[in-house]
């Protein structure tokens, strides 16, 4: 699989010659190429490198390309966007930048919207996590992984630094320069920075429509055209990287990262009465980390490596100001900062048999404006053994994580204040902001442990150079989070964690190679089970809501993926197409009508396909994806129908030069038939939008 | 919830209403033909019973449904089939259902609307623009619509209104401050009384405010309970109103955390001058029915944590209080009792049922608890009026 070579080299920052720009070849030293050689996940992932990542300004839209992977996006320039791997929910979808997981100890759900791609080399997606050696702890521990991976800085022959400057514009007002710098210095360490400024009104206009088959026969309904406000987006995105100098024995690297955003949360759209605006709802957020990772081989039997990060998130969020105009909003603030460190070690025990022992250790801490918060405090332990058998064609792994929880927090939340807003299940937040939020503090904090065993056993079999045979079962529990757990008039300080048992056997094939081009083939099938879901459910008083453990799904998948490439003298062409069947069945409650249903927004089928061409420095591609009906509840009728959609993106691309240096412009073309269409319910996605990006490397 | 005043209202139209559909046999949403769920009654003294489902919050999906007695059949989502050119169908949240005069008045609480219809084939007559409103009750000549008014959960603490808008001519005449988070209301005696929830305060509200209908202004207010809720008036006039209860958070023996309620959620008969805890009676969802009884349904076990859906049949002159636990009947399959209405003609009950995954149902039962017939319904299913 060329897919899992590129991973492989590049996750320990082996130089990957190419790109745009010529690179000098560096020889890897022994240590590393040992290192190197053996980081393979033993089931490859699903990747898209650095070409492709080009087309896409964000993550979101790079990740839609992966089969059995559903994007769950409010729409627009600023609105949420997650991502849901083969049926089993957002939260258990690990989000990993250069290795190392990024937090959200609030609700697990990590916005993909709010990463850029232009520094990145490659996303990977890991649909039963991934297993491979040096690995640390925690990344046994996600159902499925996502892992984005900086680029390591390139330099043209004789130059120790490098500039590119860049501009994305177009659609939605936006405006966002970016600007990346990269320095190689003498000692053979590298510096990539980048910092991205996005400035957009957001703005975009949808239908509201409805028609409907009268009792005489006749068509009635209506078709509403509105433009979507409260939807601007400010953020600043800066990233700094360090790469240690190629030849010596310990290879490290470094990440800080900052990001500030603030937007309008433009909510649903229902019907309000004239002159009342929808959602006026704003969010602030400031992140910061820093994470590092370091490996050196001990020698011929031993490669040990360490990790650590730092990170700090602060939201604000305004709820409800447009019930108020005179008045003021209601600002909730939470802070979650959080630590984290892992050691893992590789022991080479004979000619087959590799061992990895990892432990990681990890520290939450919520704090929030809150009156009666429970300010809860969270240490994880995760402690990872795996064994790994290689032999001929081969490789067969088997690894068990155990991970320890351990709560603390306020032990007197006092009166659950407040009740839901009128058919709303979930209150939004415990409490009061503005509260007296250090009455609680410190003080009488109780504590919760919870402790989870999660085996995992992953296996692939090179049958010939073409074909393999790949598969995992594995079990893992999702932790309940602090939103689950401490929203005072919701939380369940008794829940257990989500179990998700998975089931996936593959086929590789790569019947054609060389002059004649590459075709390469991959069907899989699975089958996870999800018990112990944590969904909220009336208590014993029907106005306060809690959350239970009674959630119950059945998946059951397949996944057809190929792509063919070919290069014939000055013209390039390719097409990839994949398909994804999904079957979810929620199981929660035999005497409801969900019993058996579709879960919602998971569609039966859905799929994309993508054809590319280049010529003399010109690159036309066209994406089109499509996503059958979907439900907005488990209970299958017509009137929580979303209709199915299918979206044509084209772009344009040309390399050329300006003042002699090297510069690419690209003309991206959204959603071309202008398709109307909601990923999730009341959240219309914007129709045909144009951007042009321009990129020019000094 | 229904006030009981829309009831006696409904009951006083019945005979005309009635009378209009033998002379009138093709109403316009006769062709709605919905789904057979139990054999026709055409001798019943009602045309239909309305369900209007809360649909989730925000999410546009509040729907109007109808059963109809002469056929026996369940019609969901009338109002847009009824008037398939109204953008957005009826709306966000629907909170309240009341009749009047032949005409159908839907509070929908997310939209900041009041539609009014035509209760004989659901066609829309007018939109009125009310901010928040929560219940509604008619007197003379206006309707009253209690309003959270701009308040907002974790906001700085805000009053509620009663707005008041004419019966005949839909225009909104005015409003009068009460306390905060308004809930139920009823016209009685030339009086407004409105539950103050205070749902959004820390320290919530605990009485029932009292306006001069003459005056539309307010006259003076009564210690009930913490957190009112649902409020009406009975055949004879007299107020009856339901409170949320007081609940904590504590941990049992096992490290468990367990909810705990120190106070019940209660129903409790008002006067001007005080009010009366109705003993034993735990009530999160209430009606008045004009045979002369209050009916609510709560949780017997709700102090303990535990599960007891239980009907309570108080009589509304002597106090008299009849319970029968739901399990054990054939509403024990009712999962989630979110809404209840009683004809007065057959002591029928019917149940709106609201289960936390996914659409709701609406179980009909006789007066001893079995089963009739039951139907599915929208989303949330909670308030309903008897035509």
């Amino acid at each position: 699989m060329a897919f899992a070579g590129i991973f492989l080299t590049a996750v320990l920052w082996a130089a990957t010659p190419g790109g745009a720009v010529p690179v000098h070849d560096r020889p890897d030293t022994l240590g590393a190429a040992a290192v190197t050689s053996e980081a393979s996940s033993i089931v490859p992932p699903r990747t898209v490198g650095q070409e492709k990542l080009r087309l896409s300004p964000t993550v979101t839209s790079a990740v839609r390309r992966f089969a059995g992977v559903q994007v769950r996006d409010y729409g627009g320039v600023g609105g949420l966007k997650t991502v849901n791997v083969r049926s089993l929910g957002s939260e258990h979808t690990g989000v990993f930048i250069d290795g190392i997981q990024v937090d959200n100890a609030q609700n697990m759900q990590v916005d993909l919207g709010r990463f850029g791609t232009s520094s990145l080399q490659a996303i990977s997606i890991y649909p039963g996590g991934k297993v491979s050696v040096l690995q640390s702890a925690r990344e046994y521990a996600s159902a499925s992984s996502l892992y984005l991976l900086g680029a390591e800085p390139l330099f043209e022959e004789g130059r120790n630094h490098s500039l590119k400057a860049g501009l994305r514009t177009g659609a939605f007002g936006t405006v966002a320069p970016s600007l990346s710098w990269s320095r190689k210095f003498s000692s053979g360490v590298s510096l990539a920075t980048c910092a991205e400024a996005v400035r957009s009104t957001g703005r975009y206009r949808f239908h509201v429509k409805d028609y409907r088959v009268l009792d005489d026969g006749t068509t009635a309904g209506y078709d509403t055209t509105m433009t979507r406000a409260n939807c601007d987006l400010h953020s600043l995105r800066t990233e700094a990287r360090l790469f240690s100098a190629p030849g010596s024995g310990d290879t490290w690297s470094a990440l800080a990262g900052f990001y500030a955003s603030g937007r309008g949360l433009p909510g649903p759209v229902y019907k309000r009465a004239d002159e009342y605006p929808l959602s006026l709802d704003r969010q602030k957020d400031r992140d910061f980390f820093l994470q590092g990772r370091w490996a050196r081989p001990l020698g011929r039997r031993w490669t040990v490596m360490a990790r650590a990060k730092l990170s700090c998130s602060f939201l604000e969020y305004q709820d409800f100001p447009e019930f108020r105009p005179e008045g003021s909003a209601a600002v909730f603030t939470y802070t979650n900062s959080s630590a984290y460190a892992s050691a893992a070690a590789l022991f080479r025990a004979g000619r087959y048999w590799k061992l990895n022992l990892a432990q990681d250790l990890q520290y939450s801490y919520l704090d929030a404006n809150l009156a009666s918060f429970a300010y809860p405090g969270r240490t994880t332990s995760y402690s990872a053994v795996s064994a790994m058998f290689s032999r001929g064609g081969l490789d067969v792994s088997a690894s068990l994580l155990l991970q320890g929880t351990f709560d603390t927090f306020a032990s007197s939340p006092g009166t659950a204040g407040g009740q839901a807003p009128s058919g709303s299940p979930v209150p939004p937040a415990g409490g009061i902001p503005g509260g007296d939020s250090g009455s609680t503090h410190g003080i009488g904090r109780s504590r919760a442990t919870r402790t989870v065993l999660m085996p995992s056993l992953s296996g692939r079999w090179k049958v010939s150079e073409r074909f393999s045979l790949d598969g995992f079962a594995r079990r893992t529990f999702r932790m309940p989070t602090f939103n689950d757990l401490y929203y005072t008039t919701v939380g369940s300080k008794s829940l257990l964690p989500e179990d998700a048992l998975q089931f996936s056997f593959g086929a590789a094939w790569s019947p054609l190679s060389g002059p004649e081009g590459d075709l390469s083939l991959k069907a899989d099938v699975y089958r996870n089970y999800l018990r112990n879901k944590i969904i909220a459910v009336p208590t014993s008083n029907q106005f306060r809501w809690s959350m239970y453990n009674l959630g119950k799904v059945r998946m059951t998948g397949a996944e057809l993926a190929g792509e063919y490439s070919r290069t014939a003298g000055r013209v390039g062409f390719g097409l990839a197409g994949r398909w994804s069947f999904q079957r979810a069945s929620d199981l929660s409650d035999r005497d409801a009508l969900t019993w058996k249903g579709q879960i919602p927004y998971i569609p039966l089928h859905s799929g994309s396909a993508d054809l590319y061409a280049t010529f003399d420095g010109w690159r036309l591609d066209l994406i089109c994806f499509t996503t059958g009906e979907r439900f907005s509840t488990s209970a299958n009728l017509p009137a929580y129908r979303l209709a199915p959609w299918t979206s044509l993106d084209a772009a344009l691309a040309k390399e050329f030069k300006v003042l002699g240096r090297q510069a690419t412009a690209r003309l991206s073309l959204n959603n071309l038939l202008d398709e109307q269409y909601e990923v999730v319910d009341n959240y219309p996605m914007p129709g045909f939008n144009a951007m042009l990006n321009l990129e020019v490397y000094f | 919830m229904k006030k009981n005043t829309l009831l006696a209202l409904s009951i006083a139209v019945l005979a005309t209403a009635a009378g209009c559909n033998k002379e009138e046999p093709l109403s316009k949403d006769a062709g709605l033909e919905g789904v057979n769920v139990t054999e026709g009654d055409a001798g019943s003294g009602h045309a239909k019973l309305f369900v209007l489902n809360e649909g989730n919050y925000q999410k546009n999906n509040s729907t109007l449904d109808f059963f109809r007695f002469k056929d026996g059949n369940y019609v969901t989502d009338a109002f847009s089939s009824m008037n398939p050119n109204v953008t957005q169908g009826l709306g966000d949240t629907g909170n309240d259902i009341a009749l009047d005069d032949g005409r159908l008045w839907i509070v929908m609480n997310g939209s900041g609307m009041v539609h009014v219809l035509d209760a004989k084939d659901e066609s829309l007559i007018a939109t009125i623009k009310v901010p928040d409103p929560r219940f509604i009750a008619f007197g003379k000549d206006y309707a009253y619509v209690s309003s959270y008014a701009g308040a907002v959960y974790g906001g700085e603490e805000t009053k509620g209104k009663v707005f008041r808008v004419d019966r005949r001519k839909f225009t909104v005449e005015g409003s009068v401050e009460v306390g905060c988070q308004p809930e139920g209301i009823a016209v009685s005696g030339g009086t407004v009384w409105v539950a103050n929830s205070g749902g959004y305060n820390y320290v919530h509200e605990n009485t029932v405010s009292m306006i001069d209908e003459a005056s539309f202004k307010v006259k003076g207010a009564v210690d009930v309970a913490s957190n009112l809720h649902l409020l009406g008036s009975d055949r004879d006039g007299r107020i009856w109103v339901t409170s949320y209860g007081v609940s904590t958070w504590n941990q049992d023996a096992s490290g468990n955390w367990v909810q705990e309620m120190s106070e019940p959620m209660g129903l409790f008969k008002v006067t001007g001058n005080g009010s009366e805890t109705i003993a034993g009676v735990h009530a999160s969802i209430m009606t008045c029915c004009d045979d002369g009884s209050v009916y609510t349904i709560g949780n017997a076990s709700e102090m303990s944590g535990g599960f007891d859906n239980t009907l309570y049949k108080v009589d509304a002159s002597t106090g008299a209080v009849k319970a029968v636990s739901l399990s054990g009947t054939d509403a024990s399959k009712v999962s989630n009792p979110y809404g209840i209405a009683v004809n007065p003609d057959n002591g029928d009950i019917f149940i709106a049922d609201a289960p936390y995954t996914g659409p709701g149902k609406v179980w009909c039962f006789t007066k001893d608890l079995t089963l009739r017939w039951s139907a599915v319904a929208g989303m949330l299913p909670a308030h309903m009026v008897l035509y």
